[in-house]
């Protein structure tokens, strides 16, 4: 699905990524973990297509990347909502960007904010719900128009623990169905290890691979499996290339 | 009822302060000519409530609205010009601020010869004087949206005019109302200071003309004229402001 090759983004004098390679399969959920500022929003944006990289070329579903790409749901760090729409327009904005009509995607629309337990606030403005309601809605947002790529930059960064263990349950089940290719970004070991089949470990600026991990564990994961010796082997394998970094 | 008298609240200011003019007018003895009470700037007004209304809306209010209009549009389309054709803004910016830095008053004179004695020089005025905000706040509105809006829409499949439509114009809406709430009593002042120097109508030619009989009383009149018209302005905008905005207020409240 995608194809990043010798990826090496600079912003002036700045580096923020030095060199990144890797692949993401079809239906891969695929995580990116590593310290803050070491270019892995930029690398989302490349994929994207909304920045041009300095070096290398990324390539998705085989074609390179040139401008925004298309049938990508996207989930910025922040909600990033309009203030003016309700949470139910907010959720249509991509169709109606894409000059389809809103009502044809209504009821999957409904559907969505009903999974994401937002059922009775279709009618609310964004102002009068929480900052984690708020990133809900920018999640149903990405999945409305059914993308077969999800980038996903910190979508759960502004949740409290709790919220964010749930909110990551239920991605899980959105993807268990869907099987969109999925780009995550996170801080969160214990997230990435939960959710992925494959950890991209990123060194600090400039961002570089320092490891794949691949996540064998069987799926559906549940809560009871971050106890598993496997899941906390695999865990401790990303914190010490982590943890390496700090003591280099 | 406790609502009503919530409402009735801004008025009380008034009430306090007519009541102190009137009795102090009268205590002091002030001669009709420098300080007239209220009551008899009410008479005044009443006797002349014709005339005062055919100034005020014939004249004053229609070349007010009129320059305002004008000033909304070219405003708007100056900012979208800006906004969409980077080069022009680093070309055009300077130029204005410069432009705007002149007062416009002084340069009414030059409206007459220009323009002549009647309402297009007003008109005039008044769109010199409130174009400015309203280009500025334009600007903004329909300019600065969170980059992450944009990225969003482009990912989305968004053409520049579909992301015009529905994010920057919606997006510039608080901007422009606030802008007119400024805008609509410079126009104002646009319209009276070209009365008061040109042309036998408006409500700044009453102004004037209560001053050259030494009618002091007329002059308040058509003053209190003007404030309740230039009130009447500012309260519909801000009707049209809640109407259609209803976000921004909402942020604010947080
Ligand atoms: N538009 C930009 N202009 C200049 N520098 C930028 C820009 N965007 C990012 N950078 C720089 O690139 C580096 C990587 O930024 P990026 O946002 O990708 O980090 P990140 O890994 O997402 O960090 P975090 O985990 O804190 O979100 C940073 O040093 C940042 O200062
Ligand atoms: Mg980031």
């Amino acid at each position: 699905m995608v194809t990043i090759e010798g990826l090496k983004k600079s912003f002036g004098e700045v580096t923020a990524i030095g060199d990144m390679s890797f692949n993401v399969a079809n239906h891969e959920f695929l995580s990116i973990v590593g310290p803050s500022g070491c270019g892995k929003s930029t690398a989302l944006r490349v994929i994207a297509g909304l920045t041009e990289p300095t070096a290398g070329k990324v390539l998705v579903r085989g074609a390179e990347v040139r401008g925004p790409i298309k049938d990508v749901g996207m989930v910025f760090q922040a909600p990033v909502l309009l203030p003016w729409r309700s949470v139910l327009t907010n959720v249509l904005f991509p169709i109606e960007m894409r000059g389809e009509r809103r009502s044809k995607y209504q009821a999957k629309a409904l559907e969505l904010i009903k999974l994401a337990g937002l059922e009775g606030f279709e009618n609310h403005a964004p102002y009068q719900l929480s900052g984690g309601m708020q990133q809900r809605v920018a999640i149903c947002r990405a999945l409305v128009s059914s993308p077969q790529l999800l980038l996903m930059d910190e979508p759960f960064g502004a949740l409290d623990i709790m919220t964010r263990e749930r909110m990551g349950f239920e991605l899980q089940k959105i993807w268990s169905v869907g099987r969109q290719t999925v780009i995550f970004v996170t801080h969160s070991i214990t997230e990435a290890v939960l959710l992925s089949d494959t950890i991209v470990v990123m060194s600090g600026r400039p961002g570089t691979i320092k490891k794949i991990v691949k996540v064998d564990l069987p799926r559906p994961r549940l809560a009871s499996m971050m106890k598993d010796p496997r899941f906390v082997e695999l865990a401790a394998d990303v914190r010490d290339q982590i943890d390496a970094q700090w003591v280099e | 009822m406790i609502n009503a008298l919530k409402h009735l609240r801004p008025f009380l200011g008034f009430v306090v302060l007519l009541v102190v003019w009137q009795v102090g007018v009268r205590l002091a003895n002030f001669p009709e000519y420098i300080l007239p009470a209220p009551t008899v700037i009410l008479a005044r007004l009443w006797a002349t409530r014709n005339e005062q209304l055919y100034h005020l809306f014939v004249a004053t209010g229609f070349t007010t609205v009129v320059g305002l209009a004008l000033a909304l549009v070219v405003g708007v389309l100056m900012a979208l010009a800006v906004v969409y054709i980077k080069p022009l803004k680093a070309m055009i910016m300077p130029l204005l601020a410069a432009f705007n830095s002149i007062p416009k008053i002084a340069v009414a004179p030059l409206l007459v010869i220009w323009f002549g004695l009647g309402a297009e020089t007003k008109i005039v005025l008044a769109f010199l004087l409130s174009v400015f905000p309203i280009f500025v706040n334009s600007i903004t509105g329909l300019g600065e949206i969170e980059a992450d809006v944009l990225d969003l829409s482009r990912l989305s499949g968004g053409t520049p005019w579909r992301i015009f439509l529905k994010v920057r114009l919606i997006n510039a809406v608080p901007y422009i109302t606030d802008a007119l709430r400024i805008a609509f009593p410079l126009a104002l002042v646009g319209s009276i200071v070209g009365e008061f120097i040109a042309g036998n109508v408006g409500a700044g030619y009453l102004v004037l003309s209560g001053q050259f009989n030494l009618d002091t009383p007329l002059v308040f009149a058509a003053l209190l004229c003007i404030t309740l018209f230039a009130t009447l302005g500012i309260t519909l905008i801000g009707l049209l402001e809640n109407h259609f905005v209803t976000w921004k207020h909402s942020t604010r409240r947080r």
